[in-house]
């Protein structure tokens, strides 16, 4: 377990086993499906977790502040933040 | 209001069981407004089960259960997970794990098992095969390397009560060995058989408190490794619990004959209200427009002191088939409550615990009735 400010740039982080992300039908949005749970995801959530392929997690971060025109900074923070939360919960690992 | 779309859909495929656990939540008889007093050949067939999570998925259902009795009994498990996802549902078995066996496990993994739900009776074997009234605890130990070597997600489940509450600490020392992810030491909940042997079942106020003590540290000792849910027995708390996050919110239950309810326990702790059949009306009509589902949604059907309660939105006025089964109406505040006028039941219960009192009626298939309403 890190802290956001210590997960490295050339972590790559993607879900973990038995953890699916899929399109919620009856709302349009991004979801997580786990054992006996359901996440919800934001637009920003979705993005991050849909790039989860084997990227880097500073290829996550460019690629989204190229996307939504957005400090490559900030976004960087949202994106480490986002994703120690969900290693946290180990919905994701870190490879 | 619009009634909100349900997430998840627990399909309770067959009430056979190699088990006989004195706790089951199921039924101790069942009746069906579509069935006609023979048994076993009224289940659903293959082909039901399949529109049923078909209809499931549309109707906005993202997670299924498959459970029972044994689910692993009804030959069609791998065909039904391959529906489910083929649906995009994300598919868990909840079993006893007995005929798990290797071939059985690749079956299942091949048809997209996301996940498993192991039960064990104790840590050990003899305590284990006297509360389950059957040999399976090794079953079990072969079932959980077979889940784990074919790389599913393990979860086990431990019912507690009175007989196996002190043996908290070897029960997460087995989940450890099993390599689980996930372990709930669940307290046995007062319905079905539970309800029947509810007097050699519920465990002393001491017990809870040593066993919540131990819990809570192995929640502690454990983070990041496993997670370790607790549930307490709620006839030792103060407020009732959310139950299903409110009626018709967000779960519903099909059981064998296809009758849809709104939590699995209510078709016998509620035996005046009308379930309805999958075979006779769409999952859809069902969620949104039945009786069964309408009556105690939301707000509006509350009593007092609910009714004007804070936490009315907290935990919904609790569980309905508690309060049918203790109040002898469903449409009462949770007995459990401390404001309901009730909560002497749940108190005298308390009182009366006699340890000496271990003997129990072990579980058996339902009894099948004719229900007063099927039709002619």
């Amino acid at each position: 377990m890190a802290t956001p400010m210590q997960i490295a740039d050339h972590t790559r982080p993607r879900l973990a086993r038995g953890v699916r992300l899929q399109t919620d039908s009856a709302t349009g949005k991004g979801v997580l499906l786990y054992p006996e749970g359901i996440l919800e995801l934001n637009e920003t959530g979705r993005d991050i977790l849909g790039r989860c392929n084997g990227a880097t997690i500073g290829e996550v971060a460019r690629q989204l502040a190229q996307e939504y025109d957005v400090d490559l900074a900030t976004i960087a923070a949202d994106v480490r933040a986002a994703l120690g939360d969900l290693e946290r919960r180990k919905l994701i690992e870190f490879t | 209001m619009k009634p909100p779309r349900p997430y998840a859909l627990l399909a309770e495929i067959t009430y056979q069981c190699p088990l006989h656990c004195p706790y089951c939540s199921n039924p101790t008889a069942v009746a069906s407004a579509v069935l006609s007093g023979k048994s076993q050949t009224f289940d659903l067939t293959t082909e039901e089960w399949k529109r049923v999570i078909h209809e499931a998925a549309q109707l906005g259902v993202l997670q299924i259960g498959f459970s029972g009795g044994e689910p692993l009994a009804r030959r069609d498990l791998a065909e039904l997970i391959s529906a489910a996802r083929a649906a995009n549902l994300y598919t868990n078995l909840i079993t006893s794990g007995v005929g798990l066996h290797e071939s059985r496990t690749r079956e299942l993994r091949a048809a997209g098992l996301d996940s498993v739900q192991l039960s064990f009776q104790a840590d050990g074997v003899d305590l284990a095969d006297e509360i389950a009234g059957a040999r399976a605890h090794a079953s079990k130990l072969a079932a959980a390397r077979q889940i784990r070597e074919a790389g599913i997600p393990l979860s086990l489940n431990f019912v507690i009560h009175r007989r196996n509450i002190d043996r908290l600490a070897g029960m997460l020392q087995l989940a450890e060995d099993v390599g689980a992810a996930r372990v709930e030491l669940a307290n046995a909940q007062f319905y079905g058989w539970a309800f029947l042997n509810r007097a050699a079942l519920l465990p002393t106020r001491e017990q809870v408190t040593r066993a919540r003590e131990i819990a809570t540290a192995a929640k502690a000792r454990l983070a990041g490794k496993i997670d370790i849910y607790y549930v307490l027995p709620d006839y030792y708390e103060a407020r009732p619990k959310p139950c299903l996050n409110g009626w018709g919110q967000r779960y519903f239950t099909v059981n064998p004959l296809g009758d849809v309810l709104p939590c699995p326990t209510a078709s016998s702790a509620i035996p005046e209200m009308r379930f309805e059949n999958v075979r006779e009306r769409s999952l859809d009509w069902i969620w949104h427009e039945s009786e069964s589902f309408n009556r105690f949604r939301g707000t509006e059907w509350m009593p007092e002191p609910c009714r004007s309660c804070p936490e009315r939105e907290i935990d919904f006025g609790g569980c309905r088939c508690q309060a049918a089964l203790l109040t002898a109406n469903a449409a009462n505040t949770d007995p459990v409550c401390t404001l309901s006028a009730n909560r002497a039941l749940i108190d005298a219960v308390l009182a009366d615990i006699n340890v000496d009192e271990n003997s129990w009626t072990y579980r058996t298939a339902p009894i099948h009735f004719e229900a007063a309403t099927a039709p002619v």
